[in-house]
């Protein structure tokens, strides 16, 4: 069972660094405190890793088939990638991470399917995009109802407030149904263990990481989008949220950051302004590329050197 | 303190509003309480702005608490309480110009001037209190606040006036002259932070869309 300790290091790292994503702006505007924050994210990743985490794992999987040792060199790699790619401050995804560890591992075994993962990179590509139309359209639509709809400035404040909340455990939920595939999915595919415990494992690693390590990502984020007003950031936990639904009933995992990133454009897009550098867009870019490459080759470093090391030794 | 904020249904928000439209009313009262007292020479009058300052006073010190015991979102609050920063400047300036008046006898030069300018000054609280009522009820604001800038620069108008006749007055002492002078400047001045204050509302306004 050591071999799911990379990936309950990866979900905590997954739980520190992507909370930011879903509660950062709602606690930097002081809407929600901290500890609140955690709590909720903590509780609703849970739910939603339990409830329809399940529905990635096999896409994950089935991308090619791993044995127990792989599974865990390919969560290693992913970790290892996030990690390098976050001290560069370069966005990274553990979703292209995961597959493309996987891939890697795939080569080496000729198991590797390419077939699933044109499916997949579509959906790598579509999710900024999707972020980017969900938030123009919510933007438009609700900035009309707002704009005509004669509505006090009271009502307005706890509308937005409640907004705030509910859009942030929703995103939370997301976040746990979506993601957690990428953090123990490889152990089903692998027979390690049961869909239902790697979401429930998965669940509580990524609301672990939440709850112990995510303050300073959540601050820096939420006070890098503090900018937006409370209308914008409502909309762009939202359309997040939307994304990641819609790609967790698709079955692909795909990355929140991203997602997150479309709808900031998309604002941008829909208020006439602008919210996100060109220097940003490249550096995004950056990270969807190096993800699953660096990935990749990690894990095929890993399997083929040290792999053949371990089993050397009778691991 | 969070299912606080989901059952009270923005109770918090609509005191603090409420406690906002009363400093803005006690506003109103100060200013045609100065324009009266001015148009009589009632010194008498003059005194009780003072006491309207100390009870406005104690109006801005619970809407601030208020403010910052969690009413409205953070995102808005430094501009809500920059707006009654603005409120209570025009009320300090209010008195020490009404404390001014006092001292002075108004030259017949610049009296009717004066008088004018007091009274737009009270027509420019009347206009920030419906504007900001309009605020409150989610209406748009952009007429309202063009008429106080209007107001407002009407009173710039009127102010360069005042000062090339009081150039042409002869001061023999420094005190009156001095006096004389600080007085004119509160009372054209009021008019400006006014305009401020409407332009906050415009934020606050704008900020919410």
């Amino acid at each position: 069972m050591w071999k799911i300790s990379s990936g309950i290091f990866m979900g905590w790292s997954l739980g520190a660094n992507d909370s930011a994503n879903i509660f950062g702006t709602a606690v930097a505007t002081g809407v929600v405190k901290y500890r609140v924050a955690i709590c909720l994210t903590a509780l609703f990743v849970m739910v939603g890793a339990i409830i329809e985490g399940p529905k990635c794992m096999a896409t994950v999987g089935g991308v090619s088939t791993l044995s127990p040792l792989d599974a865990f060199w390919c969560t290693l790699a992913t970790a290892i990638t996030i990690a390098f790619l976050t001290y560069l401050a370069i966005p990274a995804s553990t979703s292209q991470g995961i597959i493309g560890a996987v891939i890697g591992a795939g080569i080496i075994s000729g198991t590797a399917d390419f077939s699933k993962l044109y499916k997949i990179v579509v959906c790598w590509i579509f999710t900024p995009i999707a972020g980017c139309v969900i938030s123009v359209i919510l933007y438009r639509f609700i900035g009309h109802i707002m704009k005509t709809k004669k509505v006090g400035i009271a009502r307005k404040n706890f509308c937005l407030a409640t907004g705030l909340i509910i859009s942030g455990c929703y995103g939370a939920y997301c976040l746990g149904s979506n993601n957690v595939a990428n953090v123990t999915g490889v152990y089903v595919s692998s027979g390690m263990i049961s869909a239902e415990v790697a979401a429930l494992v998965g669940g509580v690693s990524i609301a672990s990481g939440v709850l112990t390590y995510s303050k300073k990502v959540m601050m820096t984020v939420g006070k890098g989008i503090v900018p937006l007003d409370p209308l914008s950031a409502f909309i762009t936990m939202l359309s997040e949220a939307i994304s990641l639904h819609v790609f967790t009933q698709l079955g692909v995992p795909v990355s929140s950051s991203q997602a997150i990133v479309g709808a900031v454009v998309g604002i941008g897009y829909a208020g006439d302004s602008r919210t996100v550098s060109r220097k940003m867009l490249v550096k995004v870019g950056l990270g969807w590329l190096a993800t699953p490459v660096l990935a990749g080759v990690l894990s095929f470093i890993f399997i083929k050197g040290l792999g053949t090391i371990l089993l050397n030794f009778g691991l | 303190m969070l299912f606080n904020k989901f059952f009270s249904r923005g109770k918090k928000e609509e005191r603090v509003l409420e406690k906002i439209r009363s400093h803005i009313e006690l506003l109103c009262k100060a200013c045609e309480m100065f324009r009266q007292a001015l148009e009589e020479g009632n010194s008498g009058s003059m005194r009780k702005i003072s006491d309207l300052e100390r009870e406005a006073d104690g109006i801005k010190r619970k809407i601030i608490s208020g403010i910052y015991d969690g009413a409205f979102l953070p995102y808005l609050r430094p501009d809500l309480c920059r707006f009654i920063e603005n409120v209570d400047d025009v009320f300090d300036l209010l008195e020490d110009t009404a404390f001014s008046s006092m001292n002075i006898y108004l030259p017949g030069k610049i009296r009717d001037e004066c008088f004018r300018i007091a009274f737009l000054n009270q027509r420019m609280c009347e206009m920030l209190l419906i504007t900001f009522d309009a605020m409150v009820k989610g209406d748009d604001l952009r007429e309202k606040v063009l008429a106080i800038r209007i107001y407002e620069k009407k009173i710039d108008d009127m102010k360069f006036g005042v000062l090339c006749d009081l150039r042409e007055l002869s001061i023999d002492n420094y005190w009156h002259g001095k006096t004389l002078s600080d007085f004119v400047a509160g009372l054209t001045t009021i008019s400006d932070i006014i305009e401020d204050a409407s332009d906050h509302l415009q934020i606050i306004h704008l900020s919410m869309r």
